[in-house]
């Protein structure tokens, strides 16, 4: 390492606490090791959802910590105390308001990030330990959002769990017992709200704190995949570090997440039902919007029956979630460009098609209902 | 061919010109691609592996002149940096840059210790005893309230002075107390649908049999007569557990309708559409002398073919 060159005034006191510091901890080796890290291509807008992310995250973690201050886990206070933050705590509403859009943001980010990795071919070998913790980052995003939506206990919250554990209960052999175990008895009430905030706000932070180190780690240690065209040299040419370009348009995105979940927040902002009680009224269950292509599907003359629910509750979404698990096993053609990828690509559209064509087709059929 | 070492001697087609000073690696091949030459004090030089001829065990030997070295420009040091100060996983994987092994003294009271394998295997059998008795208390711990006892108790849910007409699902209301656990005792709302069924409603029904109810140890608790008018269906819908309502349908006439997956059944609670996988399920009724209606609350699992009661 180069020695510094010795300065011609005192050092501040400032400079005194870093210089301290840093024979201590190697802070500046270990800023240029996170900052230094050649992105093969250049930077791109392309990757900036792993950042976003993280800063979705610490802002759920920042939110939710918050949220709990007021929020009473219990069946006759919840509905109260999430009322409570709504509309008589100062900001209440905002910060309920972007808890809850974040969740989606999150959700909407992660499919984009696994677009992105699928697309590009970035889970191919020798990344396939990434892709398969990203697999169980993307679990644990979908149980924040099936726990989350439990807790305000209002009828939203509580058929949305009655159906979501129903299809539990619906797994061979284990079902019943997985079913009484999330619930913590035969039908969603007090334990089940205790079990889903425990599993909220303890378990799966904790998981996704875990993992996403792990997932940084292997990241790291696999180096970026980079750009799937291009000869070694244009890539060598093209190539920066994590720090300037890549962190300012990961920067730059963040601040476009942050500002429209505000907006959301602002003008979308979240109103409860009436209390969980078993008996809907006149409301029509529903889940979360990014659950509705699924629960249109469910829909379906084929998943009738009790062997069509095996097939559309269980089977088809592991036999889904396997698929991408065995994906970089199978897949191992080093071929990365999508446009020479064409089962990728047809796959990957297909994909999003149905979950549009569903999601729209569900908003559709309420129309029908009242 | 060896990787050049630091401090090898560099060798000209002529004469020994200076030293290596550093290495410079391709962070996507992870070689070296070129080499620093120390000019005998006259500056630094880097040289391009294709410069090389052949390296020795602490000797570098170049295809070219002195004079071809000497004419490169000079070694620009801040155009690269130290793999201490970039992020390059597995750079040093496969360089052998050292100019020797660097070695730290075995400390003195490990050389004796002979069971390594042994005290390795005695941590797992430590850690397996701390946790073997943890695991089965924590699982009953977590399944303590998952299991309950049926509740067979009456329920008044209201006067069939609300019906009006005959096979027409009508929908009543009622409160039931629950006390769960720690839990202040507190009241839920529920609902049956109870219909005032024809003589045809009653034959799909009970298909000529009284229909018994029994609970878990198989005791009899009531017998729905299959001639008595009045049937109340659980307002839980057997497919996956939402409620479903009595409702105008377009090519089927009035029916219940369940608006989570659209399952439809007609009156006498038979599937007519969607998915689910049996009929509606009719709960104990019967009917006090001045028309106050009263059910046993039961449930039943969702989305199976056969009744299995769960409440």
């Amino acid at each position: 390492m180069e020695q510094p060159s010795i300065p011609s005034a005192q050092p501040t006191t400032v400079e005194k606490l870093i210089s301290f510091l840093d024979a201590r901890v190697g802070l500046k080796e270990m800023q240029a090791k996170m900052l230094n890290e050649p992105i093969p291509g250049g930077s791109r807008w392309a990757y900036v959802f792993g950042s976003i992310l993280l800063f979705i995250f610490a802002m759920q973690a920042l939110t939710g910590i918050l949220l709990m201050f007021y929020y009473v886990p219990t069946a006759d206070h919840a509905y109260a105390s999430t009322q409570y933050i709504i509309h008589d705590v100062d900001y209440g509403w905002f910060l309920l308001g972007y808890h809850f859009w974040g969740s989606s943001a999150m959700v909407v980010c992660v499919i984009a990030h696994m677009s992105q990795v699928f697309l590009w071919g970035a889970y191919k070998p020798p990344r396939e330990l990434l892709w398969l913790v990203g697999l169980a980052l993307f679990g644990i995003v979908i149980g924040f959002g099936f726990t989350g939506y439990l807790l305000p206990w209002d009828q939203r919250a509580y058929w949305a769990t009655t159906v979501g554990v129903e299809m539990v209960d619906k797994v061979p052999v284990l079902g019943d017992f997985l079913a009484r175990f999330l619930k913590g008895g035969p039908t969603p009430g007090q334990m089940t709200l205790s079990r889903f905030f425990v599993i909220h706000v303890m378990i799966l932070p904790a998981g996704l704190m875990a993992l996403a180190g792990l997932h940084l780690f292997l990241f790291r240690v696999a180096a970026p995949a980079g750009p799937f065209s291009g000869t070694p040299e244009e890539i060598k040419a093209k190539t920066d570090y994590f720090f300037p370009r890549q962190i300012w348009k990961d920067m730059v995105g963040m601040a476009v997440v942050f500002a429209t979940i505000c907006g959301l927040a602002f003008w979308e902002p979240v109103v409860l039902l009436d209390e969980a009680t078993p008996d809907p009224g006149e409301y029509h269950p529903e889940p979360e919007w990014y659950f509705l292509f699924y629960f249109q599907l469910l829909r379906l003359k084929v998943f009738a029956g009790e062997f069509g629910q095996l097939m559309g509750a269980v089977v088809v979404p592991v036999a889904f979630m396997l698929l991408l698990v065995t994906l970089p096993f199978f897949d191992k053609d080093p071929e990365r460009n999508i446009f020479k990828r064409p089962i990728a690509l047809i796959s990957w559209i297909f994909i999003m098609a149905m979950i549009a064509i569903f999601t729209v087709s569900s908003v559709i059929n309420r129309e029908f209902l009242d | 061919m060896l990787q050049p070492k630091l401090k090898s001697k560099v060798r000209c087609t002529d004469r020994d010109i200076g030293e290596v000073t550093k290495v410079v690696l391709d962070p996507l091949s992870h070689e070296i691609s070129h080499i620093v030459v120390s000019m005998n004090g006259s500056g630094e030089r880097q040289v391009g592996m294709g410069h090389v001829q052949a390296v020795m065990e602490d000797l570098v030997e170049l295809r070219a002149p002195s004079s071809d070295i000497a004419a490169l420009p000079p070694f620009k040091r801040d155009d690269y940096v130290t793999t201490h100060e970039v992020e390059i996983s597995h750079l040093e994987d496969n360089l052998h840059v050292m100019p020797g092994e660097v070695l730290v003294p075995f400390p003195a009271l490990e050389k004796d210790v002979k069971r390594r394998t042994f005290f390795m295997n005695f941590t797992h059998v430590i850690g397996f005893l701390i946790g073997l008795p943890m695991a089965y208390p924590i699982l009953r711990f977590l399944m303590k309230p998952m299991y309950m006892p049926f509740d067979n108790e009456w329920l008044q849910v209201g006067n069939v002075s609300k019906i009006k007409q005959a096979d027409l699902g009508v929908q009543f209301q009622y409160k039931k107390k629950v006390k769960e656990a720690y839990m202040p005792e507190s009241e839920v709302e529920k609902s049956v649908w109870v219909l005032k069924a024809s003589s045809e409603v009653l034959d799909k029904v009970y298909q000529g049999k009284d229909q018994e109810f029994r609970d878990a140890s198989g005791k009899l608790i009531w017998t729905n007569k299959k001639d008595f008018s009045y049937i109340a269906f659980s307002g839980k819908c057997p497919h996956l557990g939402c409620a479903f309502k009595w409702r105008q349908h377009k090519t089927l006439g009035q029916v219940f309708l369940c608006p989570c997956h659209l399952s439809i059944y007609d009156a006498s609670g038979k599937v007519l559409d969607g998915p689910a996988p049996r009929a509606l399920d009719a709960l104990p009724i019967r009917v006090s002398a001045s028309g106050e209606v009263e059910v046993v609350d039961m449930e039943f699992k969702a989305g199976v073919k056969s009744q299995i009661r769960i409440v």
